[in-house]
């Protein structure tokens, strides 16, 4: 996945989060989970990244009960928390095979969008690992002072609100910086330029984005005039 | 009395605490010092609760740590973090300090009490009704310390409070650890200045590549042929040029005055 063009990977996207809506077989979209996997295991990417997707296939199977318990038969609560699975592994092997910069730039130079919103979607991605260790450190700071994260549900979402307070506030000084940063170093000068050197499409982004460009427009006509497929 | 049995710890990438044993005394003023990446803070984190031991035991007052959360030890072990931003979350400075007491369902006569003790001895009455994200460094720094010190702890622990202040937050700051230390509270502090280290420090801890390398006196520490530029300690300026002196029958001596006398002194009784 690696030697794909970030844009091609970008539209996977969109086109396996199409399927996942398309499809309504357990069976089929089990299949793309599985054809999903595989990709990520070729792609050869840390560890952290496959505890992540255990996290995920757990919340997808969690899923799948509430939905059978609130009245769901099996067939819809698995395909529900299939979509869910499916529609998140693809994002997650985008971003464990490209650089953020790389999508920035692809955004930027072959999807048009403005460079300001381009880099406001990557910032964010960005920030989030440095969020989740922030929220570690004032649970930490928080609980040297009593604060425990013990109990029912509700008081402890009750408890976690004097973590999401400093938590906010740290961000907000936290973006503040950065845009000053980012300012002192040029951004939103008018010669800056996104390099492409890594954007660029070759041959096998073409016969990719058009196979399944070709699938999803098949599995369309399909579901608007049902063919049996 | 806090004592670390043969505690290690390991991080998934490397081994940041060898099997350290050392036991801190009631009224101790302990410093541990070292190297960036030595194993200081994360040393400072396994006495309070916030990491486990991959090995050893770590034992407060008799009782092992090992199942109990940092919350549990709050009234025992007041922990101040190098950033005090991360626990600021009420809107004044009064509000801020009772927040511990809140917590661990103190009455509300004892909260009172100590939130004002906490604010008369960390020099913050004036700004009980002030904002805290607006403080001065040095004075966020010392409401961290009043804030933990609401919770009556016996022990505090410092992870670098004197970083990124300027001299007289970091004199005002020290002065107050050497007042709480005299009043009989155990002190361990993590640092990197030598000039506090042998200003107030009774005992020093040095920490080499997650090994403790040293334990004694500061005089101790600078005094015997430690390899201390190896350790990334550096001799306290004082020090230093006493040493340096010293070969022309200037006593050595850490202390700036003591020095300025021997120098001085002959200088004076002349003019006398």
């Amino acid at each position: 996945m690696r030697r794909y063009a970030p844009l091609t990977k970008l539209i996977l996207t969109i086109i396996i989060s199409i399927w996942a809506i398309l499809f309504d077989s357990p069976a089929i979209l089990a299949g793309v989970a599985g054809l999903q996997l595989l990709l990520l295991a070729i792609t050869r990417v840390s560890t952290t990244v496959y505890k992540g997707i255990l996290g995920l296939v757990m919340f997808a199977l969690m899923l799948a009960v509430m939905q059978y318990l609130f009245g769901a038969t099996i067939s819809l609560a698995l395909v529900t928390g299939l979509r869910m699975l499916n529609m998140t592994l693809i994002f997650i092997i985008m971003l464990a095979s490209t650089r953020i910069s790389d999508i920035t730039a692809a955004l930027v130079k072959q999807c048009r969008i403005p460079s300001d919103y381009a880099f406001m979607f990557t910032a964010a991605l960005r920030f989030i690992p440095d969020f989740l260790e922030e929220s570690k450190a004032v649970r930490e700071a928080q609980s040297c002072r009593g604060y425990s994260s013990r109990g029912n549900a509700f008081k402890r979402m009750k408890s976690y609100l004097t973590v999401v307070e400093p938590l906010v506030l740290r961000a907000v000084t936290k973006s503040e910086t950065m845009a000053m940063s980012l300012e002192l170093r040029g951004f939103g000068s008018q010669r800056q330029q996104a390099s492409l050197a890594h954007v660029a499409l070759h041959g096998r982004d073409y016969i990719l984005i058009s196979l399944t460009t070709l699938v999803t427009l098949a599995l369309i006509i399909n579901k608007l005039q049902p063919i049996g497929f | 009395m806090l004592e670390l049995r043969q505690v290690s710890f390991a991080y998934p990438q490397f081994t940041a605490v060898r099997d350290i044993s050392l036991t801190v005394e009631p009224g101790e003023f302990t410093a541990i010092v070292g190297k960036n990446g030595s194993g200081k803070t994360t040393l400072t984190r396994l006495m309070m609760s916030l990491l486990k031991p991959s090995h050893g035991q770590i034992l407060l007052n008799g009782q092992d740590t090992k199942k109990l959360l940092p919350a549990d030890l709050a009234t025992t072990i007041g922990y101040v973090f190098q950033n005090p931003d991360r626990q600021i979350l009420r809107d004044t400075v009064e509000q801020e300090i009772a927040y511990g007491p809140q917590q661990l369902g103190f009455s509300p006569d004892r909260q009172q009490k100590n939130v004002q003790m906490a604010m008369e001895v960390c020099g913050l009455a004036e700004l009980a009704q002030a904002y805290p994200r607006s403080l001065s460094k040095g004075c966020k720094q010392r409401l961290a310390i009043a804030s933990v010190l609401a919770l009556e702890p016996q022990m505090l622990i410092l992870d670098e409070p004197t970083s990124g202040q300027d001299a007289t937050d970091k004199d005002k700051m020290m002065k107050l650890l050497a007042d709480l230390n005299n009043q009989g509270l155990t002190i361990i502090l993590v640092t990197h200045d030598m000039e506090i280290l042998m200003q107030y420090a009774q005992r020093v801890i040095v920490l080499n590549a997650g090994n403790m390398v040293f334990d004694g006196t500061p005089n101790d520490l600078f005094m015997d042929n430690n390899p201390i530029a190896a350790w990334g300690l550096q001799v306290p300026t004082i020090l230093h040029l006493s040493q340096k002196l010293a070969k022309y029958g200037i006593p050595a001596t850490n202390s700036a005055d003591r020095l300025c006398q021997s120098l001085l002194g002959p200088m004076e009784d002349k003019q006398l």
